[in-house]
């Protein structure tokens, strides 16, 4: 076991590492520098900015800067914010972004679990009907229209909630929805299926035939399998939130990282795309890695020992 | 089993009622919670605050770095430099109670007040003003605006900023702690209105130094001598508040104790924003005009920004032929573009120099007044035009790329404009290129465009600012336009003719004629900028060039 | 019991022989003969398709599917406006469409409809009045509420007929049309045409490279897997939405971008499941026969590899394209897709945003649009899936 998490962790540095690679090269074959309208700026002017952002050494010595800035958590200045280390900029921005998902995954799993335990329950049945439905719905539309018709009916008409902009908890429960939407009808999805398949098993029939009662057979027999490979589908999700975040955030003006980094990719400030990109790719391979691990505590079915392949 | 199925289903549905109920009593309480607090902070402790939309983060708050409208603007609020805007924007008493000018011109002697404080209590001197604009030019600096708006001004910025003599060498210098004595390069009629800009601010030297590269990235690294200071702001905050400054010396003026500021891009959010009344003022978007232009705070504020199409004539040679220019800059309609997509108050410019900007010294007449519509929307003119150009390049059909914004609006804009293009001129295919602000600027440096939407806003109070764009390889030309009648006439209006400026202006008439003479940009409009303001706000002016916004006479009014 | 009538039939051809106790000797029968008789009479993939048919939600998605894509060929052509046809005497005219328009259902009537508020009804209706250009012949005003002199109390129902104000009794915009006067019913066409065709070409350049990568990957194993799968994972390790943003700042936007962007992402969901199929069946005994027989590796894979893990592969494509919708729209939304004057769903959805206050009818159509083939997609997707499962097989 302990083999196995040593090498999952190997691959995942191997990973970012070559991420950090492709996108350092990316971001060089790139036009744009920190200088913008460059002509206002003398020749001596442009060399002394280009210095200060270490863009005048040759490329490969800008590359093992970056690396070892890297290893210490630096991860250079950004061009757009002046004299601000993107480190700071990401660490500022991580907040909003990580409490959003939370809630959304949290929210939108127990209500997913909830809308799929209700239709393999009512299996066939208008219920049943009605939260496939809604779970299809919900996996279909794109969340920027949804969120755009939960900003116009809820803030907008009935004024509910606020419109936009972050401060205390209800200036969450809009963004929130718009992002659980995904993971509920997910989890929906997925439970349903799982728990049809669990309730027609033989295990399910002996304890009915026992005279277990319903309620305890759902939710003690049923509902407890049911969940366990649901662990599997929530790397998806995290992954959908993160990237939802980017349309979400800029709707809703949260100040999160997904909102960050498409300001990035606007305004060619290359080191916070960089950064941005790394983080999103190292939360990425962590959950995964996590889901994984979890995956083979839980279910005593899989092993995941080091020499089965 | 019927039946337990719905037992089962009963259970859902009250565990579904509870959480609803948990989450609807939490977000209700929060709701009124919020609102107690909200009008606790704006009235019942007699604290007068307004709430601003601000459309981005500040870039940046360093003077001599700042080159945006927002930077702009917040310094503009906190620092405070020899001279203020007024309502009317003529310079009144900032730090300087005035000055002398030498009778060449030449020497311009300050006199400053003696009880200006920076935020950290210590006097404001004429050697603040010495170390900032030397550390305006100082190559190592590395500002744009610096050398952009103090060479060929003051004596030896430009060779400072070459590097060629020391930062000593600028042409100013403390004769004592509150006198301040500059020397020009050349006679500037316009230097007291530059004296308000932001890249003219004074800087605390030893706080400065101190902070080093931290400089200006957040509240604690900045002081402060303006009307307002800066609370919680960092250079990615998303949320600040200008506080009246009880250290400026003219503190008895300033009438709102704090003016919230949070960034929203969104126009449409912007808006609810207004009607839900968080915030106290909303700019109103093109497409949104049409719903607000009844409602009783609209207004609108008219801007001294133009724009026009640049049009490159290095990458086509089809743009280098005058007719082919001719025929563009006459070919689409911009009085429907202005009053149908725009709608917000903007004007159709047909000149370059804006409406209500400048007068003529002897006549007071507004510049655009005299010297008229210089070209005019003619369809017929221009396809004879366009015929005639094409004739003389030999060919029938013509393939040009146009590169625009990518806000909402100018999205709308650049398509009709293309449309309107390829439509009126018959052999023209014109293809859009939509992209965001920064990207832009790399390629009008690189000259990687045909046609290209641009603006201008002004920098100083003079017809120069516009028209010193298209000097021969002037740096925002950046379309290779040259005309060597048009450098001279410019020459000698900031050199010969630099103490009379009855002279200066004829130049500049004359200027602005030969420019549409060669066809050399199409003006498309004037901006404005349609706004909700709540009746709160009162006392705010509107600036011509620097900081949008002046606050220091602002006050808040009764919210009906 | 769910016994179809299907299952009822191959039994009673089956038991002609012993006929009395019928009952208990139709059980046993059934064990023994379903696989004989059923086997031959069907195969795999013609059972699969009537369990697909059998599913009304997916068969209707397939006919809605159609007659969307003719649609968007078609659509344009069924009336003479142009994608780029520009008129601003014509901006923003609501949706008019002949017959619907004497209906009562609100949308298709050409007028524009608003609540306007104000002290007292005099006061709401002037507001109505200068919100639709004053053109006070084709407004009708419906008070809502007196008011009694405060502010905004009283409320009126303003109609706009527009059509008539501007004189074009005899125009139709079917779905109205946008800010810059072009007809909404060629654009949607349009746009959609142009969003299914990157969304396909996308998906079926996922697949070429996906089948092929994870049939190598799989097929071949050991080391050549240990590298292709390492590629892999690096790849997966970037979430797509990243990928493809960087991808569009490389590339100048258009169409061919965007597909470039999608594919490099796309394929790698592909490449995992048709590796782990592949690797599955490489060991059973059939392809084992298939190779004792000396059959060459490319037989192998296109006669009896292929042909196993099609279904696997239709039903993850089915699921490419919808994703592929998404991230066009996500693109074209944030500004980074197509060019105008082009259209995609993403453009329109976008541009609707804009005007959602006012002239909603500029959202709801495409984002109605967008919605109704991403759930087409999904439904195919999960019908595919069950038909495709043997377990499901009736």
């Amino acid at each position: 076991m302990v083999r196995y998490v040593l090498r999952r962790v190997v691959y995942m540095l191997i990973t970012l590492f070559i991420i950090a690679t492709l996108s350092f090269f990316l971001m060089k074959m790139l036009p744009g520098s920190p200088l913008n309208a460059e002509d206002k700026l003398s020749e001596e002017q442009k060399q002394i900015v280009l210095e200060k952002y270490g863009l005048n050494d040759p490329v490969p010595v800008q590359y093992v800067n970056y690396l070892a800035g890297l290893v210490k958590g630096d991860l250079g200045i950004s061009f757009a914010f002046s004299n601000t280390p993107v480190t700071d900029i990401l660490m500022d921005r991580i907040g909003p972004s990580a409490q959003l998902g939370a809630q959304a995954l949290v929210v939108g799993t127990i209500l997913g679990v909830l809308l799929g335990l209700i239709a393999a329950v009512f299996h066939n049945g208008f219920l049943d009907y009605t939260s496939t439905i809604i779970a299809v719905i919900g996996t279909s539309i794109p969340n920027f229209v949804f969120a755009g018709i939960l900003q116009y009916f809820f803030a907008s008409e009935l004024q509910w909630f606020p419109v936009a902009l972050w401060g205390d908890f209800k200036h969450t429960v809009l963004p929130t929805m718009a992002l659980m939407i995904f993971p509920m009808a997910t989890a929906a999805r997925f439970v349903r299926t799982e728990m049809v398949e669990v309730m027609g098993s033989n295990y399910i029939k002996t304890a009915r035939a026992k005279g277990i009662g319903e309620v305890g057979i759902v939710f003690k027999h049923g509902l407890r399998n049911a969940l366990i490979p649901l662990i599997t589908v929530i790397g998806p999700m995290a992954v959908s939130l993160m990237t939802g975040s980017m349309v979400i955030e800029q709707i809703f003006a949260i100040p999160g990282i997904g909102e960050q980094f498409v300001n990035s990719v606007i305004m060619n400030d290359y080191p916070t795309i960089m950064g941005t990109t790394l983080l999103f790719a190292a939360l990425f391979v962590a959950i995964i890695l996590i889901i994984d691990l979890l995956y083979g505590l839980i279910d005593p079915r899989i092993r995941i020992g080091g020499n089965n392949s | 089993m019927k039946l337990k199925k719905w037992a089962l289903l009963l259970a859902f549905g009250l565990l579904l009622g509870l959480l609803a109920a948990c989450g609807g009593g939490d977000s209700e309480d929060a709701a009124t919670e919020g609102e107690g607090t909200e009008q606790s902070a704006d009235s019942a402790d007699g604290e007068n605050v307004l709430h601003f939309i601000n459309g981005d983060t500040i870039p940046s708050m360093d003077p001599s770095m700042a080159t945006d409208e927002f930077g702009f603007q917040f310094i503009g609020a906190t620092m405070e430099g020899l001279y203020r805007l007024d309502e009317n924007a003529q310079p009144v008493e900032g730090i300087a109670t005035g000055h002398k000018v030498s009778e060449d011109g030449l020497t311009w002697t300050f006199t400053l007040r003696e009880d200006a404080q920076w935020s950290n209590g210590d006097p404001v001197t004429a050697h603040d003003f010495v170390y900032a604009w030397q550390r305006a030019v100082d190559p190592n600096t590395g500002s744009e605006y610096g050398p952009y708006m103090m060479s060929g001004v003051i004596k030896n910025a430009e060779a400072v900023n070459e590097g060629e003599v020391p930062v000593e060498e600028l042409g100013v210098t403390a004769e004592d702690d509150y006198t301040l004595v500059v020397e020009l390069e050349q006679p500037v009629p316009y230097f007291e209105s530059l004296t308000t800009f932001s890249t003219f601010m004074p800087l605390n030297e030893k706080f400065v130094e101190e902070q080093g590269d931290k400089f200006a990235t957040s509240t604690d690294t900045l002081l402060f001598n303006g009307p307002y200071t800066l609370e919680n702001w960092t250079s990615t905050a998303q949320e600040w508040d200008l506080v009246k400054n009880e250290n400026y010396w003219d503190a008895d003026t300033v009438q709102v104790d704090r003016i919230n500021h949070v960034v929203v891009k969104d126009p449409a959010t912007s808006v609810r924003l207004y009607e839900e009344g968080s915030v106290d003022r909303a700019t109103i978007s093109s497409d949104l005009v049409d719903q607000y232009s009844t409602h009783e705070d609209y207004q609108v504020v008219p801007e001294t920004a133009v724009f026009y199409i640049k049009m490159n004539q290095t990458r086509n040679e089809a743009l280098a032929n005058v007719n082919i220019r001719k025929a563009i800059s006459m070919g689409f309609n911009k009085d429907a573009l202005v009053n149908e997509i725009l709608n917000n108050g903007s004007i159709v410019a047909n000149g370059l120099i804006p409406k209500d900007f400048v007068n003529l010294p002897d006549s007071e007449e507004d510049f655009r007044e005299v010297n008229g519509d210089l070209v005019t929307f003619d369809l017929e003119k221009a396809q004879e035009y366009w015929e005639k150009g094409l004739a003389e390049l030999g060919i029938d059909s013509l393939e040009l790329e146009l590169l625009g914004g990518d806000s909402e609006t100018s999205k709308v804009m650049n398509e009709y404009v293309a449309n309107q293009l390829s439509t009126n001129l018959p052999g023209l295919t014109v293809n859009l290129k939509n992209v965001p602000f920064e990207q832009r600027l790399d390629l009008d440096t690189n000259m990687d465009y045909d046609l290209q939407i641009s603006g201008w806003g002004p920098d100083y109070l003079d017809p120069f600012t516009f028209l010193s764009l298209w000097i021969t390889d002037g740096g925002n030309n950046k379309m290779g336009y040259s005309n060597e009648e048009y450098d001279a006439l410019l020459q000698e209006a900031q050199s010969e003719l630099a103490t009379d400026n009855a002279a200066r202006y004829e130049n500049f008439l004359e200027a602005e004629k030969i420019l549409f003479e060669d066809a050399a940009i199409a003006p498309i409009y004037q901006s404005a900028e349609a706004q909700l303001v709540s009746p709160k706000v009162q006392g705010v002016h509107v600036n011509p060039f620097g900081a949008t916004y002046e606050y220091k006479w602002a006050s808040v009014g009764s919210a009906e | 019991m769910e016994g179809t009538t299907a299952d009822m039939e191959k039994m009673k051809h089956s038991s002609t022989e012993s006929a009395p106790k019928e009952l208990f000797v139709l059980a046993q029968q059934k064990e023994d003969t379903s696989e004989k008789i059923s086997g031959p009479s069907r195969t795999f993939f013609q059972d699969a398709r009537r369990t697909f048919f059998k599913n009304k939600f997916a068969v209707l998605s397939v006919i809605l599917l159609i007659i969307i894509i003719i649609m968007s060929f078609v659509g344009p052509t069924m009336n003479d406006h142009g994608i780029d046809d520009q008129d601003l005497a014509r901006a923003k005219m609501p949706a008019r469409v002949p017959v619907l328009e004497n209906l009562p259902i609100p949308g298709f009537e050409g007028v524009l409809r608003d609540e306007f508020k104000g002290s007292n009804v005099e006061e709401a209706t002037n507001n109505a009045y200068s919100r639709y250009d004053n053109q006070k012949d084709f407004i009708d005003i419906e008070v809502l509420s007196e008011g009694d002199g405060s502010k905004n109390s009283a409320e009126v129902r303003a109609t706009y007929r527009v059509y008539e104000a501007k004189g074009m009794e005899d125009e139709y915009f079917w779905l109205g049309t946008d800010s810059l006067g072009r007809d909404q019913w060629t654009r949607l066409w349009e746009g959609t045409k142009v969003s299914l065709l990157i969304a396909f070409i996308a998906a079926l350049i996922s697949l070429v490279i996906g089948v092929a990568y994870g049939g190598i990957a799989g097929y071949y194993g050991g080391k050549v897997d240990d590298v292709l799968m390492r590629i892999l994972e690096v790849l997966v390790g970037i979430p797509s939405l990243v990928v493809i943003l960087l991808m569009m700042l490389v590339l100048d936007p258009g169409i061919t971008s965007i597909v470039i962007a999608l594919t490099i992402t796309g394929w790698t969901g592909m490449a995992r499941i048709v590796r782990g199929e592949v690797m599955k069946l490489k060991n059973q005994e059939f392809v084992l026969a298939a190779r004792t027989l000396g059959q060459s590796n490319k037989r192998i894979i296109i006669k009896h590899l292929l042909p196993n893990i099609s279904g696997i592969i239709i039903i993850n494509t089915m699921f490419t394209i919808p994703d592929a919708i998404f991230f066009e729209a996500f693109l074209s939304f944030i500004g980074l897709g197509i060019t105008p004057p082009q259209a995609s769903l993403g453009t329109l959805i976008n541009t609707g945003f804009d005007n959602i206050m006012l002239y909603p009818y500029m959202l709801w159509f495409p984002a109605i649009m967008i919605s109704v083939i991403m759930i087409a997609f999904n439904l195919i997707g999960d019908g595919l899936r069950d038909a495709f499962d043997p377990k499901m097989h009736k």
